[in-house]
């Protein structure tokens, strides 16, 4: 095993410019949580590390046109803990909150979580729920491609070996709407989740709109099925419409086997996961009917580290 | 402790935690890991990839080009150069250093590269080839045991001298590398007396002990002498081993035990020290070998064990008989198994008088790593399966749980197994305070919440300590009046060096912060036997107090020559020599050091029990005293999960006399979370051999956060001031899975008889149970767990 060079480009042109150049062999690499147990663990062997966490520009959050812009070198950290992502989104800081422990989320980066399409990671399959777009830029240019169709399978995106993500794009549920996130662990507390469920409505008139599920960590790539969420519109989300909602969402999943549970404990588990999200998002509805925007800050942070 | 201290403590002023607590907290403690030797290499090793196959061919060439690289050795090099032994272990000497001919199991050691730096030792390693032809494996014993099963070792494996009181029954079958049997009245007529006879199959699997510091050790092999410091529970163990290899004397033998990063029975016997020693001797050069956390798993694990037990009860619930076939996976490489299985075998007795008993305990090689000591040794497995069938057999006659274990609990002067009586039996004690502090009402229906529900379950536990031991211990007292202790008890962790700086504070009434404890050397601190079976406080404890009593019948005659009194007149005193009757006018220590010119006083103390048992019939003496521990637990399982989260655990454990309370606390915490997750997740996976989940991604062991809310600890005593102490460092241990496991079954009617009781493990239980219309007999199982029906299995049950 040959050490990698370890190259640090000055700006994100430089960067998407040594990744051409290394025609796939180089890998970019920031916070270096995941990286280094893939490197260690002998899954990749890079010619190139490629250290993007100096850049400049790229960890900035804004808000603009109702949508949150998250710059892709933001630490988990600074994603939980930023006042502007827990005014507008409070999802996804409470999410990011959740992953690993406080060491990690204040290294991992959200372009890295994002690119390493690891199935166990919380952060996608929220990101996914809420509609993101992946911000990337290349030497060909900057380009924006929905979460929908940008993880292919296992650690696969449609990342190019030349593109680099600059952030993360997220629409800003209109008033109104409930989110939640349901982090499922099988084991012990530290565990990543056996299976996470994002679930989100709009609620007025008595009736919910826009229903909106992802499913994480039980399939390769996080699962969102608009078609399947479509039975929640213009619903009051009484039990068979959950119900039901919930029996496709385990029956459509390509489950996988792992050590947290295997492919028939994890469709039981979408099954129970999604129905209590969405029971959550019905009560919060029914307990505050008209939020001032998006869902408040969960009750539920998370306990560890606070 | 001394009467002395009540009329002034003074010497225990100031006196609270570990002595080295500063050096702990500041990262100062000179772990093996942390050790550095002038021009030393580093070695890495390549491990087999195959669970068992003949070596065709070792390609290093390419590897011995990379500069840096220093030394590659095979089990071929040392076997052709035959400079010195080529296998090792602690009952037979069947372990290669490397491998030599065949591999069996995935993970051993085939090759070693020492280099320059790591780095180096790595790249080299992927240039080196190595190919097999496989042959047939077997992965559990039942296999290993079946006719025409593949042989792991076709020569019989040479029988070390290293334990005078093992007893090896090898008889029948090649893979069996002994046998533990208990004889005990007559079985056929106590089953003949039974109104009710059940039979069950219990099984735990291997685990693995996940110490923070990883095994580590630097050798440095001289022509006519080799120091090794290395991180053991048992430095005179390495040093007999390493002295046998290479054919020294002991004396030519220094191993430099520094404290342990955690250890749990995983750094008893020599495992990589060897290596090392081997690569140093033909390198000529200190050699530094440690392993990663993916090797750990592949160097030691816990026994996996299947249990057959049949046991006959009178209908007023009184055991009369029990049957036990006990099959445990020793691995590859015998290690401590023979003698561990001996322990997990009358082990499954229980903490019960039973007239008529028959086990019979296989230590059985496969193709998976070898399993050796751990926190337990055997009495975890037998636990699982003695207290989950006594909760069974409750639930079957309707009775409650806690009152059948109460009517067949051992008493002072009844019999164990073994022959021996019980003395100092504490165990109805131990589970009414358990009972009382759970809040146990076996008339109450499990309290249900939404799709939650809670309920209580409890368990009585037995733990011998090992037996015959030796350990011995010098103290010597300076010409300033401090004291230096020199043992071979190591520090893992546990406390034991403020144990003995506490004990030997107390006796000679002088404060700790004047008592330094050597560092652990073999060439200067004394033999012990062990740091391992809670053994040390009892111990090395009295080696301690002996070599102190020496040192003060030194002071009171050198103080005689000092006075006109005889030394029969004087006595210590408040940390003085004094005349009896006159304590104002009393010498301190260095006055009567100084004055008398001694220089020092050394005063030299020993221990040893006796005991031992009849391989054929169980009969002797097992344990000089016995540990005793209650366990009760409240789960909240979710219905609709499966998922179980220990609420409320009660740890009640005897210790005879409590030295440092916060310690015994800490232990039986520790105790608590290494239970919760062997009672919940942990096990070691394998596919044809091959370690699924050898990572701490994969491998869950319990945090902070998986602890119970409510934590509440009986650490019990005698009352009587000159009460035995019991060790604590395992007790409480293997009373923790089955008190879940029972409290799991109150709540949901599951019963889960091959540990861990996995989230999934137990929603496939409440499937099962729905599917059937309910609990109505609570003996259901897991679909992939062991029926409880008195299963049959191809070596035969115990029926």
């Amino acid at each position: 095993m040959l050490a990698p060079r370890f190259l640090r480009p000055e700006s994100s042109d430089e960067a998407v410019e040594l990744l051409r150049s290394f025609e796939g062999a180089a890998k970019v690499v920031a916070g270096s949580t995941a990286m280094t147990i893939m490197l260690r663990q002998g899954l990749i062997e890079p010619d190139a590390l490629i250290y993007v966490g100096g850049l400049p520009g790229l960890r900035e959050i804004h808000e603009e046109d109702s949508r949150l812009r998250v710059g892709a070198l933001c630490t988990h950290r600074e994603v939980e803990l930023s006042a502007e992502v827990r005014a507008v989104l409070p999802i996804l800081a409470y999410t990011f909150g959740t992953v690993a422990n406080v060491r990690v989320r204040n290294a991992a980066t959200v372009g890295g979580v994002v690119a390493e399409a690891d199935y166990a990671s919380d952060p996608p399959a929220v990101l996914l729920g809420l509609g993101a777009d992946v911000i990337t830029t290349s030497p060909s240019g900057e380009r924006r491609r929905p979460l929908l169709s940008f993880y292919r399978s296992f650690y696969e995106t449609e990342l190019d070996f030349d593109e680099l993500i600059v952030a993360i794009d997220v629409p800003i549920p209109p008033s109104g709407t409930y989110a939640v996130y349901e982090k499922y662990v099988s084991r012990a507390s530290e565990d990543r989740p056996c299976v996470g469920v994002f679930a989100s409505a709009q609620f007025y008139g008595g009736l919910f709109h826009n229903v909106r599920i992802a499913i994480g960590a039980a399939s390769e790539t996080p699962q969102h099925v608009p078609a399947i969420d479509r039975a929640g519109d213009e619903s009051d989300l009484r039990a068979s419409v959950i119900g039901e909602i919930a029996e496709a969402y385990a029956e459509q999943t390509d489950t996988l086997d792992d050590m947290r549970g295997s492919s028939w404990y994890r469709k039981e588990m979408i099954r129970v996961w999604v129905r209590r999200a969405l029971e959550r998002v019905r009560e919060d509805a029914y307990a505050s009917p008209s939020p001032s925007r998006s869902s408040s800050i969960p009750d539920e942070m998370p306990r560890r580290d606070q | 402790m001394e009467s002395g201290g009540r009329e002034a403590s003074t010497w225990r002023e100031g006196r609270s935690g570990m002595i080295d607590s500063y050096e702990r907290v500041t990262g100062r403690v000179p772990f093996a890991t942390n050790v550095e030797v002038q021009g030393m290499l580093h070695a890495v090793l390549l491990r087999s990839q195959i669970a068992h196959g003949r070596i065709t061919r070792i390609d290093v060439s390419r590897a011995k080009e990379v500069p840096g690289v220093h030394t590659i050795l095979t089990g071929a090099d040392i076997v052709v150069r035959g400079a010195f032994k080529a296998r090792f272990g602690p009952v037979f000497r069947d372990q290669p250093i490397l491998a030599i001919d065949k591999v069996r199991f995935v993970g051993e050691p085939v090759v070693a590269v020492a280099a320059e730096d790591r780095d180096i030792a790595v790249t080299a390693l992927a240039l080196i080839d190595v190919e097999y032809e496989e042959l047939p494996a077997v992965f559990t014993p039942e296999e290993a045991m079946a006719n025409g099963a593949p042989i792991l070792h076709e020569e019989r494996p040479e029988l070390g001298a290293t334990f005078a009181d093992i007893l090896i029954n090898r008889s029948g079958d090649p893979n069996t590398c002994n046998t533990f049997k208990v004889r005990r009245g007559d079985i056929e007529s106590g089953f003949a007396q039974s109104d009710h006879i059940f039979e069950d199959v219990f099984t735990s699997p291997s685990v693995q002990h996940v110490p923070l510091e990883t095994h580590c050790c630097i050798a440095s092999v001289e022509r006519s002498r080799i120091v090794i410091t290395t991180g053991t529970q048992i430095p005179y163990m390495v040093r007999g081993q390493i002295a046998e290899i290479f054919g020294l004397p002991a004396s030519a033998v220094q191993v430099i035990a520094p404290p342990l990063g955690g250890a749990y029975g995983s750094k008893c016997y020599p495992s990589i020290e060897p290596i090392a020693a081997a690569l140093s001797y033909f390198s000529g050069r200190p050699v530094r070998l440690q392993n990663a956390r993916d090797e750990e798993f592949v160097t030691i694990t816990k026994h996996g064990v299947k249990i057959y037990m049949k046991t006959g009860v009178r209908s007023d619930g009184r055991i009369l008989a029990r049957k036990v076939l006990a099959l445990f996976n020793t691995g590859a490489y015998a290690d401590i198994g023979p003698r561990l299985i001996k322990n997990g075998g009358y082990g499954t007795n229980g903490p019960v008088s039973i007239p008529h008993v028959w086990i019979d305990s296989h230590a059985v090689y496969t193709n998976v790593t070898p399993a050796g000591a751990f926190r337990g040794y055997g009495i975890s497995q037998a636990a699982w399966a003695y207290d989950s069938q006594i909760d069974m057999i409750a639930h079957r006659l309707e009775m409650d749980p806690y009152e059948l274990r109460m009517k067949n609990l051992l008493v002072d002067g009844e019999p164990f197994c073994t022959g021996e009586l019980m003395h100092d039996v504490h165990f109805r004690e131990l589970l009414t305070t358990a009972r009382d502090r759970i809040g146990w009402d076996w008339s109450a229906a499990p309290e249900r919440v939404g799709q939650k529900v809670r309920a209580k379950g409890m368990s009585c536990i037995i733990k011998s300590t090992v037996t015959p031991s030796t350990s011995t211990a010098s103290v010597k007292l300076n010409d300033d009046g401090s004291l230096h202790i020199l043992t071979s008890s190591i520090e893992l962790g546990q406390g034991v060096h403020t144990l003995l700086v506490n004990l030997a504070s107390d006796q000679l009434q002088i404060p700790v912060g004047r008592i330094s404890v050597a560092r652990v050397d073999t060439d200067v601190t004394p033999y012990d036997q062990q740091t391992s079976s809670s053994r040390s406080s009892w111990s090395m404890g009295h080696a301690l107090t002996a070599a102190i009593s020496d040192v003060k019948e030194q002071l009171l005659s050198r103080a005689a020559e000092l006075s006109d009194e005889e030394a029969s007149q004087l006595e210590i005193r408040n940390g003085h020599v004094s005349v009896i009757g006159a304590p104002e006018q009393g010498l301190s220590y260095q006055e009567v050091v100084r004055r008398t010119r001694a220089g020092n006083i050394v005063g030299r103390g020993f221990s040893q029990t006796q005991g031992g048992l009849d391989p054929e019939s169980g009969q002797g003496v097992a344990s000089v005293h016995w540990h005793q521990a209650a366990g009760a637990a409240e789960v909240e399982v979710d219905l609709e999960t499966g998922h179980v989260k220990v609420v409320k655990y009660h740890a009640g454990v005897y210790a005879g006399r409590v030295v440092n309370q916060v310690h015994g606390e800490l232990q039986t915490e520790g105790n608590l979370a290494m239970g919760l997750g062997q009672a919940l997740w942990e096990e070691l996976l394998y596919d044809n051999g091959q370690l699924q989940n050898g990572s701490l991604a994969d491998y869950m062991i319990a945090s902070f956060d998986d602890m119970p809310d409510e934590v509440d600890l009986n650490i019990l005593e005698s009352g009587r001031p000159d009460a035995e102490l019991h060790g604590i460092g395992e007790t409480s241990l293997p009373a923790v899975m089955p008190a879940i496991a029972n409290a799991v079954f109150r709540a949901t009617g599951v019963r889960i008889t091959d540990l861990p009781l996995t989230a999934e493990k137990v929603l496939r239980g409440l499937k099962a149970l729905e599917a059937e219309g309910g609990a109505k007999n609570g003996d259901l199982t897991t679909p992939d767990g062991a029926s409880t029906d008195g299963q049959k299995h191809v070596v035969g049950s115990v029926t």
